[in-house]
């Protein structure tokens, strides 16, 4: 090796270390600030899925354990809300409890038998049980009733834990139809003040149907005794064997199966009795008989069963004709294997289970959908659904209790509750509703997006319609025809109105701006409309006017002859549209007779459309005005942008200002133009403030610019304080953000692939 | 303040009932058929009149009290060192400088008698009547055929008969036919420099204009497209008075026929292009000339 000194590098050529480090540093620290935005968003996409997907999982069931119960002839089957002491009973109305715990033996009570009062008196021949109300109707064959309420309580002994009490509360047997005579069939309805008990009683040979209302004395020490207040016979309201029979709760009537398949609706109106419906839920199938028929939660669908295993749910609405709720076929499920032979609703939500055999599925009625279905290894007599929808109990055939977890928590999500038509009970068609919570807890929910949805394009349509030809003619304007001194003022004008809080527009637009507009809708039209005629019809005189006149106003200070003209007409409008009102806009009272002169009042009658006073006009006046400067800036860069030569050219051969604008400047500028729509649609899409504030929230489905509507983000603004965390509603509200999330995502990514386009064609030579 | 603009004489005087004789009034009767070579009047001598004009930006003077006169269907060639005005004399002959805030003028320019500052001319109808090539070529974002037919279509002429006529004259006078006649709907910006700004010759000379100008129509483009230019100079010429402004010295003097030499907003001298050339009678003219400054 030679040893060859190297030559000194001169200080000047020498890179400091710092500069290459700092150099590298940068590089990758904006790499990691890119990458992370990237990772940041794509998080919040997977976060939001992972939030969303439980929704769209059928039930997990799975069995737990079995135990023996003594055999005997079953036919109804209770529990407790934690399905620890299970009652059984049998067809002579005797309760058998079993404690089903795993406590040691001086806690464990084993089995018991309860006795109801009546069956020691006569003998039990009917037997109805409401699971919900957990209450057990008894008829026996001397014609005498009696109610029993199965009440569990939970106690906490000092052992800890916790222990279900059970009493019985029941009525001393009570006389209903003839004396004498076993009656066969029993139901029961409570409703507070109300309650009727119907009864179906074999007499000589033939069915005779008997009602009887019931009173509940009140007395200091609290609820009294219940009594029959008075009894009726509805006999002649049936024609054939009575197979089923059932009362609302509300207690408002009686539904009556026959064995040919016919179902009788009988409506109570507190005095009096009137059959209101006669229909047959198979008539169209060869055997038209009535396996089964059960009330779902609520009371207003009921569940059929024919013979062939077909499964229909009728529920009661309004008839519009008829103007009264009757019963009407709303839902079909898949035929089961033969007629069901057991049922059970569940306390909290339209589901139910049954089945026949071995044949197990439970069903979901609002959604029409399958929940879970299987096979099982036994024979079933019995089953039921835990009251808190956890949990699967089922009888075998052998005597043999099964246990069987279920996992459910979102039984009615599903891609038809949320972008499908349903027809909800009590409601006489299919329709797209959002209403996630009523009043009482066997409400059933309605949860389609569609509503949201037509609010947020509807709330996004009309800001468009009222910000986009403002911003994009100011954009033109200021950028082609206004001198640069002024613009050098307008734009910063402009670009303040962006930075104004959404809140403090909303609240200007409910509490300010929706009760004056909705005082004078036709004010504001003529307004509107007259200003925009006068730009018309300014340009047209104008543009007649001798040129020694027009010289008076330099190019690009023309709006000094207009503005006068437009605060001029923009004034007369808003004086002209009481005169108006007057003239068209006019109702007469029903009740005094009075004519009023009022568009709020004659909008309805007119179109047969509501008015409200936070409406979508308004909406979109004020969204528009919050979108307006977005645009604005955007567009008027984009055509400032547009390279002087263009103009020149355009101008050199002989265009005007405007045929230059119009021809040149707007094409070449159209990519920008359109992120600026695009941004502007984002933001009108994302809004939340000020339609929250402005719109009412009422999710409707029509485009009527005088009534709100709910958008998808404020929806979640509203409803995420009342929904339960991991609860369907909260889920539900995560949907809605994906669906927000994707709509935004098309439609920006459609706008991506739109401007390269236009940038592709429009592109300047370099 | 002396006034912004004097005002041409005819403008105040004319009687309305003489046959009309501007151009002004021209365009406001029916077209009559295309200018053809023969009835064409002999040359103007004063085409172009530009008469004690000065121009301000602002309060800077770029013009001091310019006086020329350009002949019909000539080649005149204005020089000069950077920023001596030569670039803004020739847009205020179109007026395209009164986009730009805060100018004034004073004396005047005339084109065949007419003021162009004429309170009764549209400055519109002033530069259907004035073609311009700019320095750098700006064909629009359009295909061949629609940038040659866009003074067509701005004055509402729409006939398609018309529009193929116009392009294939336009083009065949721009020496650009044989090169692009099979793709007239491709893209303007398809094509090379020279042909773009041949394209931007094409266009400008359309409407059928009486007077080219041209901003340093070659400053951009290679040697044999800047020939290719310079001939069809010549060629143009026949037809319309063309004014270039030229930084080429050699270009002035081949394509012109008579040459103006403004230094610092001044015109300092114009004559016959020969005469500027070999015999300049201003020590500066022919320091500039003979490349010693500028």
């Amino acid at each position: 090796m030679t040893n060859r000194t190297p030559k000194p590098i001169p200080e000047r050529f020498i890179v400091k270390p710092a500069t290459l480090w700092f150099d590298r540093f940068m590089n990758h620290f904006i790499k990691v600030g890119g990458l992370s935005i990237i990772v940041a968003v794509s998080l919040i996409f997977v976060f939001i899925l992972i939030q969303i997907i439980p929704l769209f999982r059928g039930a997990r069931v799975a069995p737990d354990r079995t135990m023996p119960i003594p055999a005997d002839d079953y036919i109804a089957l209770g529990s407790d809300e934690w399905s620890e002491l299970p009652f059984f009973l049998t067809a002579d109305g005797a309760l058998r409890f079993v404690d089903t715990t795993d406590l040691p033996e001086p806690y464990h009570r084993g089995i018991f038998t309860r006795q109801a009062g009546i069956a020691q008196v006569a003998d039990v021949t009917a037997v109805e049980f409401n699971p919900y109300a957990s209450h057990l109707v008894l008829g026996s064959n001397d014609g005498r009733f009696s109610i029993v309420d199965v009440v569990y309580r939970a106690t906490h002994p000092p052992r800890g834990g916790r222990e279900v009490q059970v009493t019985l509360e029941e009525t001393p047997p009570l006389r209903i139809g003839r004396e004498g005579h076993p009656l066969r069939i029993v139901a029961y309805g409570d409703r507070g003040a109300r309650k009727l008990l119907a009864a179906a009683q074999w007499v000589d040979e033939r069915y005779e149907l008997h009602a009887a209302s019931l009173t509940q004395r009140q007395t200091l020490m609290g609820a009294g005794e219940l009594s029959v207040e008075q009894t009726f016979d509805l006999t002649e309201h049936i024609d054939r064997r009575p197979a089923f029979l059932l009362v609302p709760p509300d207690a408002d009537g009686v539904v009556i199966g026959q064995d040919d398949g016919v179902v009788r609706y009988v409506h109570f109106d507190g005095r009096r009795f009137t059959l209101r419906q006669i229909f047959e839920p198979f008539a169209d199938l060869d055997d038209p008989r009535i396996a089964s028929m059960h009330f779902l939660l609520g009371d207003v669908s009921l569940v059929f069963t024919a013979h062939n295993g077909a499964q229909r749910v009728f529920s009661l609405f309004r008839d519009p004709d008829k103007d009264m709720r009757i019963w009407g076929h709303t839902k079909t499920f898949p035929d089961l294997p033969g007629p069901a032979t057991f049922f059970s609703a569940a306390m909290r939500n339209k589901g139910f289970l049954t089945g026949r055999e071995r044949f197990a599925t439970l069903r979901y009625s609002t959604t029409e959908n399958i929940r879970w279905e299987q096979e099982l290894p036994f024979d079933v007599h019995l089953a039921e659904i835990g009251p808190r929808y956890n949990r699967l109990l089922f009888l075998d055939t052998e005597h043999q209790l099964h246990f069987y977890d279920l996992h459910d928590p979102h039984p009615q999500a599903g891609w038809r509750t949320y972008f499908g038509k349903i027809q909800y009970e009590g409601r006489a068609e299919a329709e797209y509703s959002w209403q996630s919570t009523g009043g009482r807890d066997d409400f059933e929910r309605k949860l389609s997006l569609v509503p949201l949805i037509i609010g947020t394009l509807k709330g996004t349509l009309y800001a468009m319609i009222f910000a986009l030809p403002i911003a994009l003619l100011a954009a033109i304007y200021t950028s082609q025809f206004l001198k640069p001194e002024i613009k050098r003022y307008v734009k910063p004008t402009m670009e303040i109105m962006a930075s104004l809080p959404s809140v403090v527009l909303g609240f200007l637009a409910a509490l300010w701006l929706a009760p004056i507009m909705s005082n004078a809708v036709p004010s504001v039209i003529l307004a509107t409309t007259f200003v925009i005629a006068s730009a018309f019809g300014v340009g047209f005189v104008w543009g007649r006017l001798p040129r020694r006149i027009r010289m008076r106003l330099k190019p690009g200070y023309e709006f000094i002859a207009f503005v006068p003209v437009m605060a001029l007409v923009a004034y007369l409008g808003w004086r002209l549209g009481p005169v108006v009102e007057n003239a068209f806009f006019v109702v007469t009272d029903p009740d005094t007779g009075l004519r009023i002169a009022d568009f709020r009042m004659w909008y309805p009658r007119a179109t047969g459309l509501s008015f409200e006073q936070r409406n979508a006009f308004v909406v979109g006046f004020v969204m528009g005005f919050a979108v307006i400067p977005i645009i604005y800036t955007i567009t008027e860069d984009a055509l400032s942008n547009v390279p002087d030569a263009f103009r020149s050219g355009s101008l050199a051969l002989g265009a005007s200002r405007w045929q230059t604008a119009v021809r040149i400047v707007l094409p070449t500028a159209s990519a920008g133009i359109f992120s600026a729509v695009m941004i502007g649609l984002g933001r009108a899409v994302g809004e939340t403030m000020i339609v929250v504030m402005a719109t009412g929230n009422t999710p409707v489905t029509h485009l009527n610019p005088f009534t709100g509507m709910r958008t998808l983000s404020a929806n979640i603004a509203v409803e995420l304080p009342e929904a339960p965390y991991l609860g369907t509603l909260y889920r539900t509200l995560f949907l809605g953000a994906m669906v927000l999330f994707l709509m935004t995502f098309v439609v920006n990514t459609l706008a991506e692939i739109m401007r390269q386009h236009l940038r592709e064609r429009y592109k300047a030579v370099e | 303040m002396p006034p912004t603009h004097s005002r041409s004489v005819q403008g105040e005087t004319r009687d309305m009932t003489t046959p009309p004789t501007s151009a002004i009034e021209a365009q406001r009767r029916p077209k009559v058929e295309p200018r053809s070579e023969k009835s064409k009047p002999t040359g103007n001598p004063e085409h172009i009149r530009i008469a004690d004009y000065s121009f301000y930006y602002g309060m800077s003077q770029a013009l001091h009290t310019i006086d020329l006169a350009i002949p019909e269907r000539q080649a005149t060639a204005l020089i000069g060192p950077s920023g001596c005005g030569k670039s803004t004399l020739l847009r205020n002959i179109n007026r395209m400088n009164d986009l730009i805030d805060g100018i004034r003028h004073e004396g005047d320019i005339t084109i065949a008698g007419e003021s162009i500052y004429d309170p009764f001319l549209e400055v519109i109808s002033l530069r259907k009547r004035i073609g311009m090539v700019f320095q750098k070529s700006n064909p629009f974002p359009k295909t061949i055929y629609e940038n040659i037919v866009y003074s067509l279509r701005v004055a509402g002429r729409n006939k398609k008969s018309e529009l193929d006529e116009t392009v294939e004259t336009s083009l065949k006078a721009a020496a650009l036919w044989e090169e692009v006649k099979d793709r007239l709907n491709q893209s303007a910006f398809s094509l090379s420099g020279g042909q773009m700004q041949r394209l931007c010759i094409a266009r400008a000379i359309a409407n059928r204009p009486e007077i080219l100008l041209m901003d340093e129509p070659c400053s951009a483009l290679d040697p044999i497209a800047t020939g290719k230019i310079e001939d069809l100079i010549h060629e143009l010429k026949r037809e319309y008075t063309i004014i270039i402004v030229t930084h080429n010295m050699q270009q002035a003097a081949r394509v012109s026929d008579r040459t103006a030499f403004l230094y610092m907003g001044k015109l300092i001298e114009y004559d016959e292009t020969e005469k500027i050339f070999m015999d300049p009678a201003d020590p500066q003219t022919e320091a500039y000339v003979s490349g010693r400054f500028g």
